[in-house]
């Protein structure tokens, strides 16, 4: 295990942070920590940083009790959400810090920096100042900036939250196939559950401090614990006490065993998806997913009176 | 540990520096002026001259305030919202106050306005500048001149002239969006501006000190009389007057710390 | 385009360049006679007695004293505000304890309060009846301390945004990076802001260079050994020596204006990490 935190409590004043959260990171793996704002995620991951000192619990890293520790002492590279570049130094200075500070020689220095850059595609901006680059090439500097001092672990805080979609899905990519090069334990925290789902191997969802679910990306799909990790991870449509996912009901032109009885108010067209927007007997509003070919096949239209059976669906206690 | 040793100790050294430079002097003299009762006290600042000297320095200022004032907000929409030659000229002249010793200052006037200057002339025709109300006053315009201006340039800036040019295309004339438009969205920074400029105005001493003879109950201001009371040996009299002056400048400091979050905010 | 349209352009825009030229005129008007007039006035006095006049007067033996002593106990008193300043800045903008408001405050109080009340409260406390047994009345000390109290709000306030601004992250960073508090602060952190404290001490040294009200009392004017430049020039416009008073006025003139060059050049520097 690369980082354990057990028992970990925090308050701002009224408000908690986090209430006795206790997580497993073994090493290597990408770990999320997925969550609405206010969930605690920021706030554990600076904990493990040590730029937040918990009220309770301990921090091991890597087999050494680091809850006592300063963050220089810990071992832990840090990314920014905003990217906290050294505006006043060169991108090859930004890099270099961590080896500078450590008064590695000159040579060694320069031949890591160039690793690195080539590492995270910035060879040729090294004497660019972080003014001068975009906002995704200050992230992969600040990433390479937290590489070069080899961290046992790799810790990202809302790494692409500053960044617009397409250059956040191509980072996203990115930084799956930088771990799968480079191996170090990462752990990022993030809100979209899009990003949790296709980059990290294990996912820890939070909500107000509370660390509700941990598991693989299909796990937390296929088997949610709680309603918030099921509506928070995927789409769900509610049926009375039971919650489905709107792809996991069924629509039958004809009355059959328990399918129950709804109009259509909507069909909405979203290229190959169709929503289907459904209002019950009991007034209850529902939605089906459907492909286009399955919509095609029913014929369904507005207005139209059908039958919706859920093929699977939840009920949490 | 180490850590609150470290900030009590950067703690220390500042409070130490302030306790040192500022507040041990100021005690002091609170303590010494109010040492025999506050009837001395009183008696010294009744004495007309010393009240004249405080009509004096009140009619100067309320001159100055308010045409610094309207400078002030001329030339800052100048210099934000118009482009012309020269405005680094304009700037540094603006500036200019800020560094310059009040001696200087003086000086200049002296030369200016008096007998063989420029203006000497004025003199011979019956017109009094110098040793005289003009005189006094041109020099606290002098040196209290920057304030309005440099409070709202950056705020000018700030703001942007887009409120404006949307009045301009619905019909509002440059007089009604000024009125309208440009100055409540100042208003903050001029009112910081003119406390700074009647702070300056109340305290001003070395320029006035070279243009204004001294006459004792006519050109005579507060700042020029606590002088004279101390080279009159009537030190009591000079603390009395000090301290109603620290006193106006305790209202300053509070009038500041009032206002300028409300100028920051529109920052 | 109807007539109507062309009507309606050029009247406008007449307009804009009329109240344009007023409001220029009115300004320019303004710093003219009240500013730059009399400096014109200055600048030629001074050079009444012609160029070699001027030069006598500004290397006389009492106003080259003047000028030296103004001088270091300026650039003595720029240094300090630079450190303590900066320390005081610091204490303000990260520290947090009960009355800092009130602290705050009081940072400005020499900006408020008169210089000539300023020089009698020092003398009351580091005078000859001083009750802590502090006299430096009529030494050179007492010259660097009450250009201290006049200059101490320069350097905390130019200091106070650039820390406020300071993205603190940057700190995290690097800490997060293994540099030690020192290593950040001076790698880090001075960089950054640097030049606020560089503008905070031109301006402190242009009001030390020029300071009279507070000095007047407390330093006893003794020439060549209290008397500085500002004291200097006022003894010579007292003693009817306007053209020598000139001459040395012009040359704290000259110390002004590069002064004031010099702090927007800092400005400028600072800014350029900012722009693309």
């Amino acid at each position: 295990m690369s980082i354990v935190a057990t028992g970990i409590s925090k308050r701002f004043g009224d408000f908690v942070a986090l209430d006795n959260v206790s997580l497993e990171v073994p090493t290597g793996s990408l770990t999320a920590l997925l969550g609405p704002s206010g969930s605690g995620k920021s706030t554990l991951l600076r904990v493990i940083a040590g730029l937040e000192a918990p009220d309770t619990g301990e921090i091991v890293i890597s087999g050494e009790d680091a809850t006592e520790l300063a963050p220089q002492k810990r071992g832990v590279g840090f990314v920014f959400q905003h990217y906290a570049a050294f505006k006043h130094m060169t991108v090859r200075n930004n890099v270099a810090f961590g080896l500078t500070i450590r008064k590695r020689p000159k040579a060694e220095i320069r031949e890591r920096v160039d690793q690195l850059l080539e590492l995270v595609q910035l060879q040729q901006f090294g004497h660019r100042y972080p003014a001068q680059l975009s906002g995704g090439q200050r992230q992969r500097m600040a990433l390479a900036r937290a590489l070069a001092v080899e961290p046992e672990v790799l810790l990202l805080d809302e790494p692409f939250g500053a960044l617009d979609a397409r250059v956040r899905a191509e980072l996203r990519e990115w930084l799956r196939r930088l771990h799968e090069e480079v191996h170090v334990t990462t752990v990022f925290v993030t809100h979209d559950q899009e990003e949790a789902m296709e980059v990290a191997d294990q996912i820890a969802v939070m909500n107000h401090g509370v660390i509700e679910q941990v598991g693989g990306p299909r796990e937390l799909y296929e088997d949610p614990q709680s309603e918030f990790v099921m509506s928070f991870v995927g789409p769900t449509t509610r049926v009375g006490e039971t919650w489905v996912r709107p792809h996991d009901l069924e629509i039958l032109l004809a009355p059959a065993g328990d399918a129950a009885e709804a109009m259509i108010e909507r069909v909405v067209h979203l290229g190959f998806e169709v929503r289907v927007e459904l209002v019950r007997a009991d007034r209850e509003k529902v939605w089906a997913q459907l492909t286009r070919d399955q919509c095609e096949e029913l014929e369904l239209a507005d207005g139209q009176i059908v039958y919706v059976r859920a093929i699977q669906e939840r009920v949490f206690a | 540990m180490t850590r609150f040793l470290r900030r009590f100790g950067l703690r220390g050294i500042a409070f130490t520096y302030l306790g040192v430079i500022l507040l041990g002097p100021l005690a002091l003299v609170f303590y010494r002026t109010f040492e025999n009762g506050v009837g001395d006290a009183w008696d010294a600042l009744s004495t007309p001259e010393t009240v004249n000297a405080f009509k004096l320095t009140l009619i100067i200022t309320a001159i100055a305030v308010p045409l610094n004032t309207i400078f002030g907000i001329a030339c800052a929409l100048a210099i934000v919202r118009r482009r012309f030659p020269g405005k680094g000229l304009v700037n540094a002249f603006v500036d200019l106050p800020l560094a310059l010793s009040p001696v200087v200052v003086g000086l200049a006037l002296f030369l200016l306005y008096g007998r063989d200057g420029w203006f000497g002339w004025l003199g011979d025709h019956g017109i009094q500048i110098l040793f005289s109300l003009p005189a006094m006053v041109i020099a606290t315009i002098f040196v209290s001149l920057p304030f309005v201006a440099r409070e709202v340039v950056p705020t000018l800036r700030e703001i942007g002239d887009e409120q404006e040019q949307a009045a301009r295309t619905l019909g509002a004339s440059s007089w009604q969006t000024f009125w309208r438009i440009t100055l409540p969205a100042i208003r903050w920074a001029v009112i910081y501006g003119v406390i700074l400029t009647t702070a300056r105005c109340l305290g001003e001493y070395g320029a006035v000190a070279v243009v204004s003879g001294r006459l004792q109950g006519e050109t005579e201001t507060a700042t020029l009389r606590v002088e004279e009371r101390y080279e009159s040996f009537d030190l009591a009299g000079a603390y009395a007057i000090s301290i109603v002056l620290a006193l106006v400048a305790v209202l300053v400091l509070v009038a500041m710390t009032v206002i300028r979050p409300k100028e920051e905010a529109v920052q | 385009m109807s007539t109507l349209e062309t009507a309606a352009r050029p009247v406008r825009m007449q307009s804009e360049r009329a109240s344009t030229a007023l409001s220029l005129g009115l300004v320019t008007t303004y710093l003219s006679l009240i500013v730059a007039l009399p400096i014109a006035a200055l600048v030629f006095e001074s050079t009444n007695g012609g160029w070699e006049g001027f030069w006598d007067v500004v290397t006389s033996p009492e106003a080259i004293a003047a000028l030296k002593l103004t001088l270091w106990t300026s650039i003595a008193v720029a240094l300090i505000n630079a450190v303590l300043g900066t320390v005081t800045a610091w204490v303000l903008v990260r520290d947090s304890f009960r009355g800092k408001a009130l602290v705050n405050a009081i940072i400005d109080l020499p900006f408020a309060l008169p210089t000539i009340v300023a020089g009698l409260t020092l003398l009351a406390l580091y005078g000859p009846q001083s009750p802590v047994g502090i006299n430096v009345a009529f030494t050179t000390t007492s010259i660097v301390l009450a250009m201290l109290f006049v200059t101490l709000p320069f350097v905390v306030r130019t200091v106070q945004p650039v820390l406020l601004e300071l993205d603190e992250e940057m700190e995290q960073a690097a800490k997060s990076l293994g540099a030690t508090n020192w290593q950040t602060f001076r790698r880090v952190v001075f960089p950054n802001v640097l030049p606020g404290i560089l503008s905070g001490v031109a301006l402190a040294f242009a009001k030390a260079v020029g300071e009279f009200g507070s000095l007047v009392i407390i330093t006893g004017n003794l020439p060549y050994q209290t008397q500085v430049s500002s004291v200097f020039i006022f003894s010579r416009i007292e003693s009817g020596d306007r053209a020598g008073a000139a001459a040395v006025a012009v040359v704290l003139l000259v110390i002004s204006f590069v002064l004031l060059l010099s702090i927007g050049a800092i400005r400028h520097y600072a800014t350029r990490h900012d722009r693309d």
